[in-house]
């Protein structure tokens, strides 16, 4: 997944569906454990404003 | 030189003598971990509040409504805390008709909901509460990989410390990875969460007493849209989906967009926020070993309309109650937590289940259902134009909903 910063508004949404909790929110970012990710795309479907993509 | 190195702690200031071993730590200031951590103070139990941003109450991510009679019952109200009284509901059908309801039906607040949170993070600070902001708890620490919370690891300032206590409860809202340590299943499945997209608008100019619910998958598929009035011709305007409408192609900010075009394509924008609001049912586990989960963490939410405020502050209450009570009488804590796990189910876990199954109905509806139900609504006179009618319409759609109508409605 990637993650783009500049749309994310760090709600924690996506974190909520992730079923392999992949995904944690710092104070200013949203990370990404890669070697966690099974690329559902729960999250990509989910997040409110297009923040996630998957990696071509 | 204890009294200042404790008032120094308390406050927060001079990072050598902040305590690392406290009865309770709660995690998350939101309203349940707030209230967690006032009502356990007040007990006289220390407790610390760890909280992840950097500013209490901020950002808003909330429609802000609450129920008069629902939100008094916990705290008295100060005056700065509402930005505007509504006593009306008004169903906007996807065909645009306006159907007001019985004008009594409703009463209740749109808050500050930034204001309301930092009075009460201050209230909880005099109780003896030390809140620490920028502090992002990391991990659990474990006696045993299965055993009790140690404490907390927590990134403060871009420094990770630990820190321990007795109990620790979990208010870290809808993310909810705190009991995920605990090997409670908190992740939602799509369809049990929605996406949510919401504006503060200026140069709203409806009526300013009422909340618009706007009903119909044009708006916001298995969800609503909403416009809450704010003081000064300001709205709260938002909208969510259910889960699994949400696609690749089609987000919640996608149908907001759509929303304010049609309705609203002149207001400016002041606050933009985005956010997910669990609608299922209550998580079954609420305690496990000494950790407590409150609030939206505890997907504690009346899935049918998203109102997550009034229990979140209930659960905080008790649970901070409940975490003192087993911090003064260890033996008991068992017992204690499982009092809290059926408290919490009595007073409103039960009613979601109802809510839930209700919900399911409602949002399979279709808008032309919802235009016939409107239709034969709008023939009555607004007096009669109750919650409970409009549900006896939907039955006469869908006959086998009648059951969790008359639950949800009689407590059963």
């Amino acid at each position: 997944m990637i993650i783009q910063t500049d749309l994310c508004d760090q709600c924690g949404t996506c974190i909520s569906v992730c079923p392999v909790d992949a995904l944690m929110l710092t104070e200013h970012a949203l990370l990404i454990d890669h070697e966690k990710c099974t690329e559902c795309m729960f999250c990509v479907r989910i997040c409110p404003v297009a923040a996630l993509e998957k990696q071509s | 030189m204890h009294v200042l190195c404790t008032y120094l702690s308390r406050c927060g200031i001079g990072e050598t003598v902040m305590k690392t071993h406290w009865d309770i730590i709660v995690i998350g200031g939101g309203p349940g971990g707030i209230f967690a951590a006032l009502e356990a103070a007040k007990a006289g139990r220390s407790v610390v509040l760890f909280e992840r941003k950097r500013e209490m109450g901020i950002p808003v991510r909330c429609g802000e409504a609450v129920g008069e009679l629902d939100f008094a019952s916990y705290v008295g109200i100060e005056p700065r805390w509402i930005s505007s009284r509504v006593n009306t509901f008004v169903m906007v059908l996807p065909d645009g008709r306006e159907v007001e309801l019985k004008s009594d039906l409703y009463s209740g607040f749109i808050l500050n909901r930034d204001l309301f949170e930092y009075d009460m993070a201050a209230r909880a600070s005099d109780a003896g509460a030390c809140i620490r902001m920028k502090a992002n708890v990391q991990d659990l620490i474990r006696e045993t990989k299965d055993g009790p919370v140690k404490g907390v690891r927590v990134m403060e300032h871009g420094i990770l410390k630990e820190y321990y206590a007795r109990i620790v409860i979990a208010a870290d809202g809808v993310e909810s990875r705190i009991a995920r340590q605990m090997d409670i299943q908190t992740a939602l499945k799509p369809e049990d969460i929605e996406p949510c997209v919401q504006v503060t608008a200026s140069g709203v100019h409806m009526n300013e007493h009422a909340l618009y619910i706007y009903v119909g998958s044009c708006y916001a598929p298995g969800g609503y849209a909403w416009v809450f009035p704010k003081a000064g011709n300001c709205a709260n305007i938002g909208l969510g989906i259910n889960g699994k409408y949400a696609t690749e192609d089609m987000h919640a900010k996608d149908y907001l967009d759509r929303f304010m075009e049609r309705f609203f394509p002149d207001a400016s924008i002041q606050r933009y926020v985005t956010g997910g609001v669990p609608v299922t049912t209550n998580l079954k586990t609420l305690v496990k070993e000494n950790l407590m989960i409150v609030g939206d963490a505890g997907h504690m939410v009346n899935p049918l309309n998203g109102g997550g405020i009034t229990h979140a502050i209930s659960s905080g209450i008790r649970a901070g109650k409940a975490a003192a009570e087993a911090c003064a009488d260890p033996g008991k804590i068992k017992k204690i937590f499982s009092g809290y796990e059926k408290d919490i189910y009595k007073q409103f876990g039960k009613n979601h289940e109802h809510q839930y199954r209700i919900k399911d109905v409602v949002y399979q509806l279709s808008d032309e259902d919802y235009n016939r139900i409107g239709t034969e609504f709008l023939k009555l006179d607004v007096d009669k134009r109750t919650f409970l009618k409009m549900f006896t319409l939907v039955v006469k759609q869908k006959p086998e909903f009648i059951v969790d109508v008359i639950r949800a409605y009689s407590g059963i």
